[in-house]
Formats: C-alpha cells, structure tokens, sequence
C-alpha cells in the first residue's frame, strides 16, 4: 500500500496507469494539480519519481491520464483541452501538445491513447470521440461514438486493446447511489455515430453495481473491474475481445 | 487346384492387409471387415501389441493461428482455425454478457472512519465507510481478544440512508441526533433520530457542497461547521438548516492556508476553530462573466487557476470563530517536528486546552497544546503496537467519563484511553468488527484500476 505524506498524493485519485515497459505507474492528484509518477515497486511511504506540477503544465482539474510507452507520452485530459506531456517530463513543464478549440467539441475527463493505432479516445459525457494521437490545436475529431444506441450517460475509466481495436469503457450510469442501466462496453476503434457496444458485461450476475475502472489482463485473457459502490474489484474472464 | 489351397490364400491375403493396416479390432470395424470372417491367424496380427504406437490414419489439421490449445467460445466455428473478433470485422451486432466475476476482492467488514457517543444513552455510534451506514455499540463494550466481533445493538444501512462514503459524524449530546457526511459521491448531509436504526429515510437532509469532509457543532451559536476537501473551504450553516439552505459563512481564498482540509473542531470558549489539513492546494478565481455565484458557496474545480497547485506540507491552520472570506488563519502548526502525516479528525479539550489529532498514515494520535504554533512538538503522542491503532481517522472526547475514542479504518475497531495517555499504550477498551488479526482492505472509492502483468498485481487508487 502507497500511503502518507512523502507520497504527495490525495485521499480522491480518479485514474492510475502502469507503464509496463518502463516499469512505473501513474497518479493524478487533482487537488494539488499535479501527475505523480512512481517506481513499479513502490512501497509504504515513499516518494515519487517525478512530479509534473506548476504554472507551466496548465493543469487545471487532473482527474484522468494514460501514458504511451511506445511514444515516451502522458496524456491528460482537461475538461476542454488534452495536454500531452513527454513521458520523463519533470517539474514545472509545458505540455509538447495542446488539443483545443471548438472544433474538437471537447468536454471530457477521461481518455486513452493507441499507441499502436495511433488514436486518442475521450469521452464527451454522453459519448466517446475519436482523435488522431498525434493532433493538436483546433482539430475536428475523427469519429464520434453517440447516441442512444451507446447506452453512455457518462464514461469513467477507458482503456484500448490495440491488437483487435477495442475501445473498453466503464459506464456507471448517472446519479444516484446505484443507478440503472450500468456496464462495462466494448466499442471498436472503427466505429462512428449511434453504436451499440460489441459487447455489453451487464446483469444481475455480473454482480456491478457502480463500475469506474476497467483494465485487461491480456496473459489471462480478463477483465478487471473496480466497483464504486461495491468497493471492490471484480474479475472477468471475457476470452471473446483478446 | 485342391479346395483347400484356394480358401486358405484367400484368408491369407486378406490377414496381411488387415495386419498392414492396423491391429486394433477398431481398424477392422473402419475397414468394414467383419472380424469373424478373418482366420485366426490374420486376428491375431490385428490385436497382436507392437509395445509401442503405431500409425493407423493420417489426417491433417488446418493451421492455427496462436497457441494450439486455444480456448475458443462455444459459437466459434469446429474448425481450429476460427479467429476471435477483431475490430476489423463488418459484424457489429451487440451481445450482453451477464457472466459472474470469476474472483471478487472486496472487503465485507466495517471499516469505521469516524465515532461519536451519546453521553445519555451511553452508546458509541461508529461510521462505516466500507458498508455505508452506522452501528451502535454500548459504550462499556469490550470484544475478548478471542472473540469474531462484537455485534451492534442497532445499524442504520441502506438504500434510503442515502449514505455514501460517509466520513464524518456528530451526535447532539440534547436531542441525540445523528448527523452523518458524504465525501464526494453525495452531495448530502443527512440527520437521524438518536433510535434510528434500519434502512430508514433521513428525517433532514442538507445539501452540501461537492467533497465535504469534516463535521463540527457550534452548540452554543448553533452553527454546524463544515470542511470542503474539494474546494478547500469551511462552510458554516445554521445548525438545523436543510434543503437547498445556503451557508451562513464562507472560509475560502488564497490567504486562508486551508490546503486539502479533513478534520474541524470548535473551541467556543476561545472562539477558534481548528482545521487540519493534508497540504494539497490550488488557487480559484471567479468568473467575471459568470452570473452571480451562490450566497456563501465556494467556488470549485471548474474555477480553479491552471497550473496553481501545489503540495504544501501538512499542518493544522486556526481560526477565529466567525472567521470568513479569505481571511489569514490567527496561526498554524506545521513543520517537521509536529510529525503531522495525513492528519484526519480534530477534537478540542476546553478544560485543558489541547487538542487531538488523528494522524492517519502515521497510526498515531497527537495531542497539541490549543496554543501551539509554527514547528512545534506535540506534547502527547499515542503510538505503537500495543495501541492497536491503525489508519486512525475518527475521535471523540468523552470529558465526562475522562476518555479518549477512536476509530481506526485500517482494522475495523474503535479504541478507548485515557484522556492523559502517552505512548505505546494499551487501549482500556476495543470494540471489534472483524477477527482480531484482520486488517481493512482499503479499498474506499476505488475510481479507476490498473495491472502491473511484471508482478500480476491489480493496483487500486482510493
């Protein structure tokens, strides 16, 4: 367990990612607006490895991140905006990246970058859209996941399965203690416009109540679930996406 | 040519083939030969045993893409060479999957985040975070060592609780209400009668700003004190006040030093309050173009300055009573020497001026002098393994009956000491939910996840 003051974290993360190639994983504090990178073994109470914090990161509200191993890039979305940070970045630095303006329709707080695809998926609130990796300043995206076929009243954790273009999305529905309609969706990286999810992991057996992160376990061929209302994390095996 | 000759080749014959081909009566029944026609001889060869596999078919398998032993779903094609779905498919029908997890990490015990007691009835209310509700134990209960669990004499959990997250507590030692906060999933304050119990609908609720926090009660103004995580805030209601109520005070701005605030206490006597506070913090600004904000309601994240954060270092900021706007604490404890780490609940001792911390990741409590200020030591510190305290979050001073409560969520129990105790000092009493070696799993929230494959290990955000 990572805990105490060394580890300038907050008692609210909303997202943590691990870099599988670097061997660290990764925190957003947003109340201190920072992102918190820690060795893959961290333990107790113990620093991080690096700090992106300050004037010139034009982090607001950091609630989510992903970071591509590939391309050496931590990706944050921010409301209106995604900043895109080199992966060593340290201290007070400026995103290499900015995507921003009104044609990109942006109002998100999730995200997650293929990297071997070469997109950005982010929510909308209602939706998902699809960007370039790579785009910057006043794009348009290039594909818009919405409408009532989708089922998304809002988006928590994403994740990508770059081999079969799988777009994974924890959707733990609107307000409310335990609100209906909740799953965890499975969209393809091809899809554009009033989708419904290729696959749907919803039901009373499922046992969710309130879904908000999701991550796979490709070796095992699993999803993992982490359950707000439950606080718990649940396990699927799901072979049919791998 | 005799009879005989002619029968017996052609026995003969038919014997070398069926040898050739196999020994097994199986193989005879694929070559459609009828075993009783066969001479003795030729039987023999069919079922005599070589000592070691022989070849009986040749039939080749289609190639296979990944491993060869691959799990395919039961709609998959029979050959082996059925591929998984890939994004690239035309196929873009929808299939809900109601499947049960395969393995579940969930913690089913209470883990208890705050306490109070009701100095009428002699009762201790425990707030659990984990279960979402309260239990009620007698004050005087004390689990043996070899006991499961001490069983509540009431709860309130459920549904229509409308709890959730629920971090902070306070029982009016008058009328016995419970007052019980949301964290940052309810945007609710909810109150119950001192009998409640059940999953029974709150008989006030007050609607809080986003992320509150810590409760304190101002008895003598009548004024509830309210600390804002979020928007590192203190709001002050009237102490009845519900509904869409707005606050009668503000705490807010860049000069307050309120940074990630938790715990509050109120100290009437002296008209202060204290905060302790976990040292996260970023600067908000109003928006000029926006319409007029609410009366006393903090501005939050969606006004908050880019690139403004900070991590500060963790402190205990003091104010005056009817501090409000963004008015400069009168002094702050913070330094190295306070050994603040992650401070959680306050209580103030009027009688005898200190004031006690609950000091989560350092599983201690601390007890300062009301005066202190700056880097300074404090001058009680309960810690140490036979204290029993781990991840310690909730206090309560029962000055009545000279005691010292509190709730630690890392191992599922509520302590009790001396108002005096120092060191590692064993509690006078513990009341236990869970067996006596079980620690919390400290899953809270959990708003994300992610897998380390390196070391097959989840990691859990909270």
């Amino acid at each position: 367990m990572i805990f105490g003051q060394n580890t300038l974290l907050s008692r609210t993360m909303h997202d943590i990612r691990y870099d599988e190639v670097h061997d660290e994983f990764l925190v957003t504090n947003p109340f201190a607006q920072a992102i918190v990178v820690f060795r893959g073994g961290a333990d107790g109470n113990e620093k991080p490895l690096r700090v992106i914090q300050g004037p010139n990161t034009q982090l607001q509200r950091p609630d989510r991140l992903d970071v591509d191993p590939i391309h050496n890039e931590i990706l944050v979305p921010g409301e209106d905006r995604i900043l895109v940070y080199p992966r060593t970045a340290n201290g007070d630095v400026a995103p290499i990246r900015v995507l921003r303006g009104p044609d990109t329709k942006l109002n998100t707080s999730t995200l997650a970058v293929d990297p071997v695809n070469n997109l950005i998926i982010t929510s909308t609130g209602r939706g998902m859209q699809i960007f370039n990796r790579t785009d910057q300043g006043n794009v348009k995206p290039r594909a818009e996941i919405v409408g009532p076929n989708t089922g998304i009243v809002r988006i928590n954790q994403l994740q990508v399965y770059s081999p079969k273009g799988w777009i994974i999305a924890a959707m733990p529905g609107g307000n409310g203690v335990e609100p209906e309609g909740i799953f965890v969706g499975v969209w393809s990286i091809r899809d554009n416009g009033n989708v419904a999810p290729r696959w749907k992991i919803a039901g009373p057996s499922s046992g969710m109540k309130k879904p908000r992160g999701v991550v796979l376990d490709v070796k095992h061929q699993e999803l993992i679930v982490a359950d707000m209302r439950l606080n718990s994390v649940l396990t699927y095996y799901f072979p049919e996406i791998f | 040519m005799p009879k005989t000759f002619a029968l017996l080749k052609k026995h003969v014959l038919i014997g070398i083939f069926a040898a050739v081909m196999g020994a097994a009566v199986g193989t005879v029944a694929i070559l459609n030969i009828d075993p009783a026609s066969l001479t003795s001889a030729a039987r023999d060869a069919q079922r005599r045993p070589t000592g070691s596999a022989q070849l009986v078919a040749v039939d080749r398998l289609p190639a296979v893409d990944g491993q060869f032993c691959e799990w395919l779903p039961a709609s998959a094609s029979f050959s082996l060479a059925a591929q998984s779905p890939s994004a690239a498919d035309s196929d873009t029908s929808s299939q809900e999957l109601d499947r049960a997890p395969l393995r579940t990490i969930r913690d089913t015990y209470p883990t208890y985040s705050a306490v109070a007691v009701d100095l009428e009835t002699n009762e201790v209310y425990l707030q659990d975070e984990n279960l979402f509700g309260y239990k009620v134990f007698n004050r005087l209960d004390n689990t043996p060592p070899n006991a499961a669990f001490t069983e509540p004499k009431r709860m309130v959990a459920g549904l229509n609780t409308e709890m959730e997250f629920n971090c902070a507590l306070y029982v009016d030692q008058n009328t016995g209400d419970v007052y019980s906060v949301n964290n940052d999933t309810v945007n609710t304050m909810v109150v119950f009668p001192r009998n409640a119990e059940g999953n029974i609908k709150p008989m006030r609720e007050l609607h809080t700003p986003h992320g509150t926090y810590g409760i304190a009660a101002d008895e003598v103004n009548q004024e509830l004190f309210l600390t804002v995580q979020h928007d590192n805030a203190v709001v002050v209601y009237n102490k009845l006040a519900e509904g869409d109520a707005d606050p009668i005070r503000l705490l807010q701005g860049d000069n307050t030093h309120l940074e990630d605030p938790h715990g509050i206490a109120v100290d009437t006597r002296n008209n202060w309050i204290f905060v302790t506070n976990h040292g996260s913090v970023h600067d908000v600004r109003p928006d000029p173009e926006a319409a007029s904000e609410r009366a006393n309601w903090p501005l939050d994240r969606d006004r908050a300055v880019p690139g403004s954060g900070r991590s500060e270092p963790p402190s205990i900021s003091v104010y005056g009573r009817t501090a409000v706007g963004d008015a400069a604490p009168l002094r702050v404890i913070e330094g190295p020497r306070t050994q603040l780490n992650w401070p959680a609940a306050l209580a103030v001792d009027m009688a005898r001026d200190e004031l006690y911390v609950a000091n989560d990741a350092d599983h201690s409590v601390l007890v300062f002098r009301t005066t202190d200020r700056g880097d300074a030591a404090p001058a009680r510190i309960i810690r140490g393994p036979q204290t029993g305290l781990k991840n310690p979050t909730g206090l309560f001073l029962d000055t009545k009956n000279g005691e010292l409560w509190v709730s630690s969520m890392g191992n599922h129990r509520a302590t009790v000491y001396a108002l005096d105790a120092n060191g590692n000092v064993a509690p006078k009493r513990t009341i236990r939910s869970a067996p006596q070696d079980k620690l919390a799993l400290a899953i809270g929230n959990p708003g994300a996840v992610s897998y380390d494959p390196r070391r097959e290990e989840i990691l859990v955000p909270n």
